[in-house]
């Protein structure tokens, strides 16, 4: 019988000394001590045994299972050991990831994005209306007739005699304004055309423009929201300053400045819905008031990327677009 | 405009000239955009907004500055005269062009003496070359007060002085050398000769003041700014004059320029008879309009208090002449003030002269407003395709003349009637001409591994009467498809490449085959469907398109309309089986013009019991053993059952249906 179990060990041993590995040793170890297991089947045998050999055949097998065990976990400790030095040439983290894929969001979406979600907090949602449009909705019901001198200010593109492609999102207000009932508080990024081409200006440019009216709008809440507003925008408190200036469409009419290296640059053009303005789309000026403010895209990306020429927006240079790849 | 601190001086003696003033003036609206020393004086240049005509001169400014300051303005040297009863030298003047037209008229004056060199410093300041005496003082007088005037040679002049819209075909001489070509709503001043000046814009060649003219007219009027600005577009031409009187000029401010005028030229010449006389139509011209405003409505409007005296401080250095009674101001607008028709002007008034920084900023209270906004397309799905390596690009809404004809009917196509160069005349019909020169744009630097889309509109003109805007999303992919990279072998980008993005963004689209895209290879393109609705087209440009490629790398676009797209807008969870799935692979044998889907689709349609997915995993050509235009079509089911494990048997089964079904559909044969 000891003998039997003997020659059990020195065949584990001799198995044991040629297994080369944690898998293989796994495979010896189940062929041993698994459910089929050599062991097992002698620990099966113990029932056909007799009675009074039972108890000893039984402390015997314990104690060849416990060596056996020994055996393989020394093993196996060893086995570790080697694969660890095995493993041990360099594994270079350094060396680049594979299938990457950075696409890239255009830095004037990032701007519109950016902005949208500042002025979704204070309740403003975004709305589009054309891009070719027809007089009245681009200057006559904003208050510029005709003869107006601020027409000079709009050197317009025209596609028919009547139809324009608009030179303001200013248009998306009227819209809004004859569709819906106040309260309302609206944004309009989107494309806006200029007959004007040279390094700051571009015939085809984008702008947002924002539009509250409600009961009891005034002039300090506009420069509450345009202060937060560019705080949030730029991340860090600005120097700016409001000082008059004049849009057609708005009375007070306030131009928003801020200081960059030392000079006051222009960004954001504002003030109080003009009552005139309010009559063309059908609103009681006397019940409600309204304050609009606009500012130009690629302006304020300009400032917060650093950059310096309109153009490089529109020519799409990858080298250009893949600087912006943070998804945002 | 230009101002000159030492001429602002001599009118308002007491004002210092320090870095307050220039913040005073951009706080006032009169934004300073420069600040430059010329010899002794301090120049300050200013951006007048078109509303503030009164400030296109020194005076003007100096009147402004008043409301902060209140300093004394000095009275300007006049020589008083008075106007004629007749109106000898004024024929008919059309009250329309102009409601108010004055002219004085001098006899032997000396036009050969120098002009004090005071004058020429300041007028070469402005920009402004000297040129005799009396032009000199007009143009001096223009920018000290702001009322442009003409001087004409009266010995040259024959009959009356009348002003009328001139006629078709009429040409006019100026004194530029140009010839002008007149139409009937051109301005005019004529003599019994012909015309004389193009009014309010430039004087004409044969009366002009020359150096030894002896007897002169000098017109001062007032010109209906509507009709100076028609002449001035029209003919391209901004003269001085014509800036300002498009902008409008104080009517009532005639006796005091012919005045400032005659005070100068005695100084500074030799003259004798001198005679005033003016037609006016006073029914046409809009003075001493009067505005009420309840004192209430300051703080409604700005939304905080300013003193009540503060208010009437300030309207009254306005010159606004306010009253009160019961909070209702009234006040008479000054005739140089067109810009102020109504309170909310006059609230501007207030609010400029206490400053914008007065007004302490207040947080907007929260919305009651209904979200009306619509869904912003590219702002939900651009993230999706830039984790898939593709750049968004933005192009411009022009392409250049004729570059779409051979695509689309040219009748479909909006031009620009103004547009700024022939290479950015007409609208895009589609976003992919607006990619190929964007994919050629970094070719020509050496990036020929692209992937970049596009979100904006496209036009198209249905008649002339509906104009259509589409709001797209296009995308371009060409070359490898990764960098090429350890251990990785990079392959050219196909077609599945292309609608693999998609899918992964929009999983419920179908691709039809198709050759109508006239844009796209008629081997490779497909028409794209979502539950039935045509919704785009995708596949490989074609050579009429883009050829000149002289690497041949295989470009592929697709173009959705991005409002036509619907996006799953909820999820309903449905339960999931804890029970095993089983994997049957299924070879069969068709003609090769089956298409995959439509056998993919056969299948689906019956919707075989247990049958959880369906892919085709492989097609395959063996000529010798299946024959020609027979294809070898592996497909994989699996299949799993919510309320058990399912046994060989049964998926056989199902097995067996599906492929009868196959063979039925498609005369499909089991590949052996």
């Amino acid at each position: 019988m000891q003998k039997k179990y003997s020659l059990l060990i020195s065949t584990l041993k001799d198995n044991l000394a040629e297994c080369d590995s944690l898998n293989k040793l796994v495979l010896i170890k189940s062929q041993y001590l698994g459910k089929q297991g050599k062991l097992t089947l002698e620990f099966g045998r113990i029932k056909d045994s007799k009675i009074s050999e039972r108890k000893e055949l039984g402390r015997i097998l314990n104690d060849i299972k416990m060596q056996i065990s020994d055996l393989i976990d020394k093993k196996s400790e060893s086995l570790a050991s080697i694969n660890k030095k095995e493993t041990l040439n360099f594994f270079d983290v350094t060396l680049p990831g594979r299938n990457i894929s950075s696409g890239s969001r255009h830095p004037i979406s990032i701007t519109i994005s950016t902005i949208t979600k500042i002025l979704n907090n204070y309740g403003f949602t975004s709305v589009s209306g054309p891009e070719i449009e027809n007089e009245f909705y681009n200057f006559e019901a904003l208050n510029i007739p005709a003869s107006h001198p601020a027409r000079d200010m709009h050197d317009t593109f025209y596609v028919t005699d009547n139809k324009l492609l608009r030179t303001h999102t200013s248009s998306v207000q009227i819209h809004t304004m004859l569709a819906n009932k106040p309260p309302l508080r609206i944004m309009t990024p989107g494309k806006v055309y200029r007959c004007d081409s040279d390094p700051t200006h571009s015939p085809m440019f984008h702008q947002i423009e924002g539009l509250c009216i409600d009961k009891d709008i005034n002039f300090c809440q506009l420069k509450g929201l345009l202060i937060n507003f560019i705080e949030q925008f730029f991340g860090k408190k600005m120097e700016i300053r409001f000082r008059p200036s004049y849009f057609p469409f708005t009375e007070p009419s306030a131009e928003i400045d801020i200081k960059f290296n030392n000079k006051w640059l222009e960004v954001l053009g504002c003030g109080i819905v003009h009552p005139n303005v309010l009559k063309n789309v059908k609103i009681n000026h006397k019940q409600y008031s309204g304050f609009a403010f606009g500012l130009g895209i690629e302006r304020l990306a300009m400032l917060k990327y650093g950059i310096t020429d309109l153009r490089i927006f529109y020519d799409n240079d990858i080298s250009f677009l893949s600087q912006f790849s943070v998804l945002k | 405009m230009k101002l000159s601190t030492n001429w602002l001086k001599e009118i308002t003696p007491g004002i210092k000239i320090n870095n307050k003033l220039i913040e005073s003036l951009t706080s006032l609206g009169l934004e300073v955009s420069n600040v430059s020393k010329i010899k002794k004086d301090t120049i300050i240049d200013l951006d007048i907004t078109p509303n503030r005509s009164d400030c296109l001169s020194i005076y003007g400014v100096a009147r402004d500055l008043f409301s902060i300051y209140g300093k004394t303005i000095k009275p300007l040297k006049q020589k008083k005269i008075s106007i004629k009863k007749s109106q000898l030298p004024l024929a008919k003047i059309n009250s329309m062009i102009s409601p108010i037209y004055s002219c004085l008229t001098i006899e032997n004056i000396d036009n050969k003496i120098k002009t004090p060199q005071y004058i020429k410093t300041r007028l070469s300041d402005y920009g402004i070359i000297a040129n005799n005496i009396i032009v000199d003082i007009l143009n001096y007088v223009m920018i000290e007060i702001g009322q442009p005037m003409h001087a004409f040679d009266s010995d040259k002049i024959s009959g009356k002085l009348s002003v009328r819209f001139g006629k078709k075909n009429e040409t006019f001489h100026a004194l530029d050398g140009q010839k002008y070509l007149l139409n009937n709503n051109i301005p005019i001043v004529t003599d019994s000769n012909g015309i004389q000046a193009i009014a309010g814009v430039i004087g004409g060649k044969s009366s002009s003041v020359q150096i030894n003219t002896k007897n002169i007219i000098i017109e001062c009027a007032y010109f209906n700014p509507e009709f100076v600005r028609l002449a001035s577009k029209k003919f391209r031409l901004q003269t001085d004059a014509s800036y300002r009187f498009e902008r409008g000029v104080d009517p009532l401010m005639h006796s005091f320029a012919i005045g400032r005028v005659l005070s100068l030229l005695s100084e500074h010449t030799t003259l004798h008879k001198t005679n005033f006389f003016q037609k006016a139509d006073k029914l046409k011209i809009k003075t001493n309009n009067k505005i009420k405003i309840n004192i209430d409505k300051f703080t409604q409007i700005l939304g905080q208090q300013i003193p009540k005296t503060k208010i009437i401080q300030i309207l009254k250095r306005l010159n606004f002449h306010p009253t009160i009674f019961n909070n209702i101001i009234t006040v008479i607008v000054p005739s140089y003030r067109f810009d102020i028709e109504n309170e909310y002007d006059l609230i501007e008034e207030l609010a400029r002269v206490v400053g914008y920084n007065y007004f302490k900023p207040t947080a907007l209270p929260v919305t009651t407003s209904a979200n009306i906004g619509n869904n912003n397309f590219l702002e939900k799905y651009s993230s999706y395709f830039i984790s898939r390596g593709y750049h968004e690009t933005v192009s411009f809404s022009f392409l250049p003349k004729n570059s779409q004809n051979n695509f689309i009917q040219p009748s479909k196509i909006i031009a620009i009637k103004n547009p700024i160069s022939e290479d950015k005349s007409e609208l895009r019909t589609s976003l992919i001409h607006s990619l190929i020169k964007t994919y050629k744009y970094n070719f020509s630097r050496q990036v020929h591994d692209i992937k970049i889309f596009e979100n904006g509109n496209t036009y198209v003109n249905h008649n002339s009467n509906s104009m259509k805007e589409v709001n797209t999303i296009s995308g371009l992919i060409s070359g490898k498809n990764y960098d090429s990279n350890l251990k990785v072998d990079t392959k050219d980008l196909s077609f599945f490449d292309l609608k693999g993005d998609l899918l992964s963004i929009f999983p419920d689209l179908t691709f039809v085959p198709s050759s109508k895209i006239k844009t796209l290879s008629n081997s490779c393109q497909a028409l794209i469907f979502q539950n039935k609705k045509y919704i785009g087209y995708c596949g490989e440009i074609s050579d009429e398109l883009y050829r000149e490629n002289s690497v041949k790398n295989n470009v592929y676009i697709f173009e959705l309309f991005a409002d036509d797209i619907t996006m799953k807008s909820s999820i309903i969870y449905k339960k999931i089986s804890p029970f095993p799935r089983v994997k049957r692979d299924l070879t069969v044998l068709v003609d090769d013009n089956i298409a995959g889907r439509d056998i993919i689709d056969v299948i689906e349609r019956e919707s075989f019991k247990y049958m959880i997915n369906i892919k085709i995993n492989d097609i395959f050509y063996n000529r010798k053993e299946f024959g020609k235009d027979i294809k070898s079509v592996s497909i994989e089911f699996c299949f799993q059952d919510a309320n058990g494990t399912l046994t060989d048997n049964i998926v056989n089964k199902q097995m067996d249906l599906i492929f009868n079904h196959l063979a039925k559909c498609f005369k499909a044969k089991l590949r052996k």
